[in-house]
């Protein structure tokens, strides 16, 4: 089971409080017991002193008839009080008979306590010797109390403390629920704004500027994930419509293209025309929608899953004796500089670098020379082509590597172009936790990316 | 060749059937996974190709029964270019996988990979009307004549003449002459043919290497009145 964190803070308000509390009763407790006994004791010696000099003026036989009548109205008088006198001569008594184990406990000297029948707290005592005087030899006095409006008032004192810690326990539970609940108020207020927030309103923040620090660290996380979530979404709406513009050029020559051929009977050659002019332009859809899907793959967050340690300017030299005779048929040279070793995917890797040889080519007047230069940087390998040639104008640059763009937007939905290499790029370098570049300054065309070491 | 193909969307299973038909195949389909693991484990089949999404039972897990008993080749469609699809359609034991879309080429030219596989030796001399090919020491003639080619430009021709008469597409030739297996949109293959094209049709009669528009290239005799403009 779940506690919310009011209780949860509520139960731990009573524990703490119920902890202090009980210890804080236990000193008490134990400072009254000490006071009492004190008490008693001081008592018990000052009763002593009392009925000593009795014994001490009365030293003969005669004159111990009188102490007993003198002890004999003292304890009616209190009855809290006992009084025993020993001694080894018979004659020399007073008070009840003892048992052995009531003598014991009473002990010969200092204080002590026994037991009495029809009492429920126990006797205190305290025992002297009186010396010898005369006929009569040295006698033990006892002095005892009964200890029961002691025992009674620690009693009373206890019961008090513990249903103080009980009572003050349960109200620290109390007021700490009240403290939470209250202290949780601007939670409920965020959640309430967080319940509000939907696809329809995707700029919408939770409203931080008045809120504790610890809840504001809270809600800007949260708002750096609303911004976050945004920019995906655009992202994806502007995804959407991209597609859908790319792919109705091509559609709409199909079925314009489809519906011309079937207005009219044709000749077998004419309906093959037709048909093999229909199946360019679906393979142009097909090569789009599988472009697409691989972007989606890098959107998706995955890494290149097959990767092995190569070296990269021979997985270069790879891409480039691919395009040969394209390099030889626009008339440029390819020269590749440095080298580092890497763990890529080798496939994605070569494509990378074949649509930005591709690029160059496309870009570089005749006779001219492209050089790759691969570059070993901490933490990345950097792999960038350089052309010479018209260059791209500073505004372009940034969003080069965004799929379906193209410099020279009159050629969107052409034929060659689809403005999806720099974009299939940046997904490669992206699955090899690297990220793209381009740079164009005076004609000379600088674009690559780059790959985690 | 008898060939089994399980695919649940009609208009595929039909154009898929028809062409493999008419490339020679003898062609069963199953239309749902259940019928399709039926089929595939009580009758022999060359090779089968087994879509992922199938209604009933889908496609890995008429693959895995099929490994179960039988090693047949299989080749699987996806439909969602996921990598986890295609590493666990291999993991299970299909042979090649094909993501949707593909083309109906590309099937063939992977058909015909995983049925040669089981053929064994091919021979090493090749000879297509008067021209003739060593593969062995790379050497090509025509007319008796010898033909001066790149390395690249004979690996093209002995590409194309060894599938003499099959079409083959852009993506196949880029793979079999350079090894690229990704898509790309270059016109590598266009420059090669044009290049090769030079050296084997320009000077002799007839023509061998033909274009197929929006399909690829294909090596043959035709006779001269159905050809391609
Ligand atoms: N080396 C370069 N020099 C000048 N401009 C370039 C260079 N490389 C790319 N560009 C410009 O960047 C744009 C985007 O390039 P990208 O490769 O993404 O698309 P594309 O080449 O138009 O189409 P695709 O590569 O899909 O066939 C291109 O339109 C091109 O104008
Ligand atoms: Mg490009």
């Amino acid at each position: 089971m779940k506690l919310s964190i009011s209780k949860r803070l509520a139960a731990m308000f009573a524990v703490a409080s119920f902890v202090m509390l009980a210890v804080l009763s236990v000193a008490m407790h134990g400072l009254l017991k000490r006071e009492l006994e004190r008490h008693q004791s001081n008592e018990l010696q000052a009763r002593w002193t009392m009925y000593k000099p009795i014994i001490m003026r009365n030293d003969d036989v005669e004159h111990w008839e009188y102490v007993r009548t003198k002890f004999d109205n003292s304890i009616s008088e209190n009855n809290r009080v006992s009084l025993w006198v020993q001694s080894n001569d018979s004659r020399f008594l007073y008070g009840s008979s003892l048992t052995d184990e009531q003598r014991h406990m009473i002990g010969t000297r200092g204080f002590g306590q026994a037991m009495l029948p029809g009492h429920d707290a126990p006797l205190k005592t305290y025992s002297a010797e009186v010396e010898a005087r005369g006929e009569r030899p040295a006698v033990l006095l006892t002095v005892g109390i009964d200890s029961k409006p002691f025992v009674e008032t620690l009693r009373a004192f206890t019961v008090g403390l513990i249903a103080l810690t009980v009572v003050g326990a349960l109200g620290a539970a109390g007021l700490g629920y009240y403290i939470a609940r209250v202290g949780m108020r601007p939670l409920d207020r965020l959640s309430g704004e967080a319940r509000g927030l939907s696809p329809g309103h995707l700029s919408r923040r939770l409203q931080t500027d008045t809120l504790a620090p610890e809840l504001s660290e809270l809600a800007d996380s949260f708002n750096g994930a609303l911004s976050r979530l945004e920019t995906a979404y655009q992202q994806l709406e502007a995804f959407n419509a991209d597609v859908a513009h790319e792919l109705r050029t091509p559609l709409g020559n199909l079925i314009g293209q489809t519906q011309v051929t079937l207005s009219r009977e044709r000749s077998v050659t004419e309906l093959k025309e037709a048909l093999h002019s229909n199946l360019e332009d679906l393979e142009r859809l097909r090569a789009i929608v599988n472009d697409m899907l691989f972007l989606a793959r890098a959107d998706r967050g995955e890494r290149a899953p097959n990767r092995v340690e190569v070296s990269i300017a021979q997985e270069v030299s790879h891409a480039v004796e691919y395009l040969e005779f394209i390099f030889e048929e626009a008339g440029v040279k390819v020269r590749i500089e440095g080298d580092a070793q890497a763990s890529i995917e080798t496939s994605l890797f070569r494509r990378a670098v074949t649509n930005l040889l591709q690029n160059a080519v496309q870009h570089a007047p005749r006779g001219a020379e492209i050089v790759v230069f691969v570059l070993q940087q901490p933490g990345a390998i950097r792999v960038s082509v350089q052309n010479t040639g018209s260059g791209i104008a500073r505004e372009h640059l940034s969003r080069l590597f965004d799929r379906f763009y193209r410099v020279d937007s009159s050629r969107s939905g052409s034929r060659e172009n689809h403005g999806l290499g720099l974009a299939i790029v940046r997904a490669v370098a992206t699955m090899h936790g690297g990220t793209v570049f381009a740079e164009s300054e005076s004609g000379a065309t600088t674009i690559g990316f780059t790959v985690a070491a | 060749m008898k060939v089994l193909i399980v695919e649940d969307e009609p208009k595929t299973a039909d154009y898929l059937e028809r062409g493999l038909r008419e490339q020679g195949y003898v062609v069963d389909v199953a239309r749902d996974g259940l019928d399709g693991k039926h089929m595939a484990l009580e009758y022999e089949y060359d090779v089968i190709v087994l879509d992922v999404m199938l209604p009933g039972t889908d496609g890995f897990s008429v693959l895995h029964a099929l490994r179960e008993r039988r090693q047949t080749p299989v080749i699987m469609l996806t439909a969602r270019d996921r990598v986890d699809d295609r590493v666990r359609g291999l993991r299970e034991g299909a042979d090649d996988y094909l993501v949707k879309p593909f083309s109906f080429l590309e099937l063939v030219a992977r058909l015909q990979a995983l049925t040669r596989r089981s053929r064994g030796q091919e021979a090493m001399q090749l000879r297509i009307a008067d021209l003739q090919i060593d593969l062995l020491a790379r050497k090509a003639w025509r007319n008796g004549q010898r033909l001066d080619l790149t390395a690249k430009e004979f690996a093209l021709l002995a590409a194309l003449a060894r599938r003499k008469g099959e079409i083959l597409s852009k993506t196949t030739i880029a793979e079999l002459v350079w090894d690229v297996n990704f898509d790309s949109d270059t016109n590598v293959v266009e420059v090669a043919v044009k290049r090769l094209r030079s050296k084997l049709d320009d000077p002799f009669k007839p023509t061998l290497l033909h274009t197929v528009r929006g399909m690829g290239y294909v090596l043959e005799v035709r006779d001269e009145q159905s050809e391609d403009a």
